[in-house]
């Protein structure tokens, strides 16, 4: 009867999706996965080979496969040395790369309790990818939902997980995923992107020379978080201006707070409860952080919330964007409306900022592209400010964006996943319930995806005609498929119209003083130093 | 479950800013056609309505299922493919996988290359999700972003077999 119950229930919510049976099988599925506890990804050796005998005798066809114990990988005593006392968390995507040439396109590895399958081959990512079922998962997020148990939070997207998550992604897909549905938004973004030239020409007016901008991530990352909010909240935060309101200011500094305590962080969730009264402050660095991540976006839900309540007691017609309709629509509750919110922010600020800075660099170190975009957004848009329709016009920004994106600097070095059916990948079984690390910097970075695989080249993403083919699951930077980034879009208008702008407005040109600024892995590729760059006027 | 009671399930998916008078429903919006939604929405009270409505007619398209099985059905223009799909409760696993939204690329179909060339220029964004089909061919299109018209009458589409088909293939493959 429960499972009929929820059967009906995904069966409502997702027709679109999937024939009857497909989902009866499908929920049937996930019940089994969650019942049999079969997501704990944790495996001592001794279970691991005892998983994948159990396996191998139920499923025949793999008899030939090679068993996990024969994977070659980095041991456990050198990864932890690597990781703790080298500092490889900052090189993650070094570490990746340097792996992979040893050992081989997929390898194992062990970070304290947690074992890694490690794939750095495009062929066997879209493998893994392609092969995923309704509720793909991407990794332990256990002690983001032990806080939300904690404060009685829900969970969003990033959160969540089966049927739950399913449920969310159903309705927020519907609304900010399509292309064109996102382009309207345009008109809300373009004058951030004012707002961003202006400060641009402030800030540059403080330095001596009257045309550097010291540390470009920071203005970026206002830009962002600006950009998002107009979008999520529909609310301009005033983060671009010369005194950021209170409210918004303690959001960046709970948002910094959440990424400067990122290891700190992820020692949290990797820290044993009963280790908590001894080593207390990672999970209350987390704790207080979220607590602010949350506090901001239901301020602003409750706002709108209030004023769409009036309007429906008075009886006045309810126009607006998309907070607007979730709060007029309720496909989600208010509660699941804070959690994707809080998460949506988070998940979309630092890796936009980031990809603008580096896309700033890439263009200021190599002039030559950089005239040859100019030219290009000059001759189609001739001066006029960018529309969301325009954009498919100008396929070098797009290419700028890819080339930055997708190739140099991941902003996901890698991704993960948890398989939820027993998979062969590379020849080796892959047990059920295994954490799966998708090594997207290796792949963008290998010659045989990318000949000149080091060099900036935006036109490199330019098609002939339609059938003018990339096979690029060599860099999937927002993932692929139902699990894939939900604001892909949104960060894409956010960076094309920025883009398009700031070169329509200036050259940018490298500081004088200028040295190569690498990257590090900070949870996310961020510039290892800050990035300083010039903004000359055009005319 | 009935079809029309899947097609208010589908638009109150696909309507998204718009405008809402507290009486209001959603159900409004079915007279319209479900591609170029878009053009339907108030945004911000800005009415960009520029389609004018059109009259919905009939067209018969003919699928070839993985199995090589040829369905024939009878869909209404300004649906896309995966509608038809969908409404006729089609059984193709795993199809339409995003519900429309070029994430996923499981709406692969292929097409003969005259409907190929009559549908015309194909978005950016479609490309990139048609990069990472499976078994992608020259005739490939994304079945959530082709839109039923009169002059397609009679075409046919192959859908592609899956990763999940081939999978035995590529066990074997590997394990050798
Ligand atoms: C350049 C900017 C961005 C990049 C590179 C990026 C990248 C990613 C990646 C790689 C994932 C994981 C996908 C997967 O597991 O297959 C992801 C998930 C996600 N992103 Fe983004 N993202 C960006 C901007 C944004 C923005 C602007 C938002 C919010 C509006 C956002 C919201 C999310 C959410 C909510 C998820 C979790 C989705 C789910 O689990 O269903 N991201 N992003
Ligand atoms: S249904 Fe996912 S891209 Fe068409």
């Amino acid at each position: 009867m429960a499972l009929h119950d929820t059967f009906l229930h995904l069966g409502r919510k997702n027709l679109l999706q999937h024939t009857y049976k497909q989902i009866f099988m499908q929920t049937r599925g996930l019940h089994k996965t969650t019942a049999s506890g079969s997501v704990d990804i944790t495996h001592s050796p001794a279970d691991l080979k005892d998983d994948t005998a159990k396996a191998s005798e139920e499923v025949l066809d793999v008899a030939n496969a090679k068993n996990l114990k024969d994977m070659p990988g980095p041991s456990t005593v050198s990864n932890l040395l690597e990781f703790f006392y080298r500092d490889g968390f900052s090189r993650i995507h070094e570490i990746q790369m340097e792996h992979s040439q040893k050992y081989g396109k997929i390898f194992k590895s062990r970070f304290g309790p947690q074992f890694v399958v490690s794939i750095a081959d495009r062929d066997m990512v879209a493998h893994v990818l392609r092969a995923e079922g309704v509720a793909p998962q991407r990794g332990n997020m256990e002690s983001w939902k032990e806080y939300r148990d904690l404060r009685g939070r829900s969970t969003g997207l990033i959160s969540a997980e089966g049927e739950e998550w399913l449920k969310m992604r159903s309705v927020l897909r519907q609304l900010i995923m399509r292309p064109r549905d996102v382009a309207v938004f345009a008109p809300d973004v373009n004058p951030v992107v004012e707002d961003l030239v202006k400060r641009i020409k402030t800030m540059r007016s403080l330095q001596p020379d009257g045309q550097t901008v010291e540390n470009i991530n920071d203005l970026f990352f206002k830009y962002a978080m600006e950009g998002v909010a107009t979008i999520l909240y529909e609310a301009r935060l005033g983060c671009l201006e010369e005194d950021i309101p209170k409210m918004s200011q303690e959001y960046i500094e709970a948002l910094h707070l959440m990424f400067s305590s990122f290891k700190t962080t992820m020692y949290a969730g990797a820290i044993p409860k009963w280790l908590r009264p001894i080593i207390p402050k990672p999970w209350e660095e987390f704790c207080s952080s979220w607590d602010g991540l949350f506090k901001f976006s239901q301020i602003h839900v409750d706002k709108k919330l209030s004023e769409v309540k009036r309007k429906m007691e008075r009886g006045e017609e309810i126009k607006g964007g998309l907070l607007t309709h979730m709060l007029v629509t309720r496909e989600m509750s208010v509660e699941d409306i804070y959690a994707n919110m809080t998460e949506m922010l988070l998940a979309g600020v630092d890796t936009t900022s980031f990809t603008l800075s580096w896309s700033a660099y890439l263009l200021a170190r190599h002039p030559m592209v950089q005239q040859q975009i100019f030219e290009e957004v000059e001759r189609v848009l001739g001066g006029r400010v960018p529309t969301g329709e325009d954009v498919a016009n100008l396929p070098l920004i797009r290419g700028l964006v890819k080339e930055t994106l997708s190739r140099l600097f991941p902003v996901l070095p890698g991704n993960g996943r948890v398989t939820q059916d027993d998979l062969i990948v590379g020849g080796y079984f892959i047990p059920k319930g295994t954490q799966l690390a998708l090594c997207h910097y290796s792949t963008s970075m290998d010659e045989e995806n990318f000949p000149s695989a080091e060099e900036f080249r935006p036109e490199r993403w330019l098609r002939k005609d339609s059938t003018d083919r990339v096979d690029n699951f060599g860099s999937i930077p927002f993932g692929y498929g139902i699990r894939s980034c939900i604001g892909r879009r949104i960060a894409e208008l956010e960076m094309y119209l920025a883009l398009t702008q700031l070169l329509q407005k200036f050259h940018i040109k490298v500081s004088p003083d200028a040295t190569d600024v690498r990257a590090k892995t900070h949870g996310l590729l961020c510039p290892g130093a800050p990035i300083n760059l010039r903004f000359v006027d055009r005319d | 479950m009935s079809s029309s009671l899947v097609r208010v399930l589908l638009h109150r998916a696909a309507v998204a800013r718009v405008t809402l008078a507290p009486h209001q429903t959603l159900r409004k919006t079915s007279a319209l056609s479900r591609c170029g939604s878009v053009l339907h929405r108030q945004i911000r009270g800005i009415n960009t309505f520029t389609l004018p409505l059109r009259t919905e007619e009939k067209v018969t398209i003919n699928f070839v299922n993985r199995d090589g099985k040829k369905i024939s059905v009878t869909a209404l223009t300004g649906n896309s493919i995966l509608d038809v799909v969908v409404d006729q409760n089609l059984d193709f696993d795993g199809f339409g996988a995003c519900e429309g939204t070029l994430a996923c690329s499981t709406c692969h179909v292929i097409l003969e290359e005259d409907v190929y060339k009559k549908l015309g220029s194909i978005s950016d964004e479609e490309m990139d999700m048609l990069d990472l089909a499976y078994g992608l061919t020259d005739t490939s299109r994304l079945g959530c972003q082709v839109c039923l018209r009169k002059d397609l009458e009679g075409m046919l589409l192959r859908v592609p077999e899956t990763v999940a088909d081939a999978r035995v293939d590529s066990q074997q493959e590997s394990s050798t």
